[in-house]
């Protein structure tokens, strides 16, 4: 993947990260659903884990750039 | 006979590659089942209730920590492709970052909780303290990690080919903001204040 691409994909993911945190925030101030706050969570988790952690890399080997 | 001994480093440091991976990664594994212990504490302790807390502050220490995975993201990228002014610029603002995550946390949101509690008046302040003190401690071994690797990466110790301790250093600091993921709600919004 080129340098740019992946830097794209940087923003996208931190930009639904925000969105997420935000969600999380007002969802707690206006509606107290906390399973919904978790499952929030979990899915920012899977993003982190996914797109900047490259969870995938440990079982393909390869060197992710 | 010379092309192979030029090429065995290089597959040398390949075939390491994986097995420092899954190192790390076991490492992480160990490490989130301290955060687990500390997660199921607070629910065990608390339940429905939640520590009076500074509701804007938490926002702002979580955003803080989020950008500096934004920061920490580049400074790899930048690296792999050999960007090293790139690699060097967004790591220092990582750093910056995670010293001012420790400041909002350690510095400003311990004295404003501590009107309310303290670390041994009760489960509310055991919990919150032990849960936001052992992430610090992490957020903090996370910025000395980074200096180390801002430092080594000045001296020129890292190319777009050898990056294995930036790397490293990149999903320590991501695995420490996963943990914040967890424990943002669950000191900050989950559950309601309890009276008095």
């Amino acid at each position: 993947m080129k340098k740019d691409e992946e830097l794209l994909y940087g923003v996208i993911i931190f930009i639904v990260l925000a969105v997420l945190t935000g969600a999380e925030y007002w969802m707690a101030v206006a509606t107290r659903l906390w399973a919904a706050l978790s499952a929030i969570a979990l899915l920012k988790a899977s993003l982190v884990l996914q797109y900047y952690m490259h969870l995938s890399r440990v079982t393909s080997g390869d060197g992710g750039h | 006979m010379a092309a192979h001994t030029a090429a065995a480093p290089h597959a040398d440091y390949h075939s390491k590659l994986g097995n420092n991976r899954l190192g790390l990664w076991l490492f992480i594994l160990s490490d989130s089942f301290l955060f687990i212990g500390l997660f199921v504490t607070r629910f065990y302790l608390l339940g429905g209730h939640r520590p009076e807390l500074n509701q804007i502050l938490g926002l702002i220490v979580t955003s803080v920590l989020l950008i500096s995975s934004f920061f920490m993201n580049r400074a790899e990228v930048s690296i792999a492709h050999g960007d090293r002014k790139g690699f060097l610029n967004s790591t220092l603002i990582t750093m910056l970052l995670g010293l001012t995550f420790l400041v909002g946390v350690v510095g400003v949101e311990w004295p404003l909780a501590g009107q309310h509690f303290g670390p041994d008046t009760g489960p509310e302040g055991a919990v919150f303290f032990m849960m936001t003190g052992m992430h610090a401690f992490h957020v903090l071994t996370g910025v000395l990690f980074l200096s180390i690797v801002y430092r080594n990466g000045r001296k020129g110790l890292y190319s777009a080919e050898r990056h294995w301790a930036v790397e490293a250093c990149t999903n320590y600091w991501h695995f420490v903001d996963v943990v914040w993921i967890f424990f943002y709600p669950a000191l900050y919004l989950i559950g309601t204040v309890a009276a008095g």
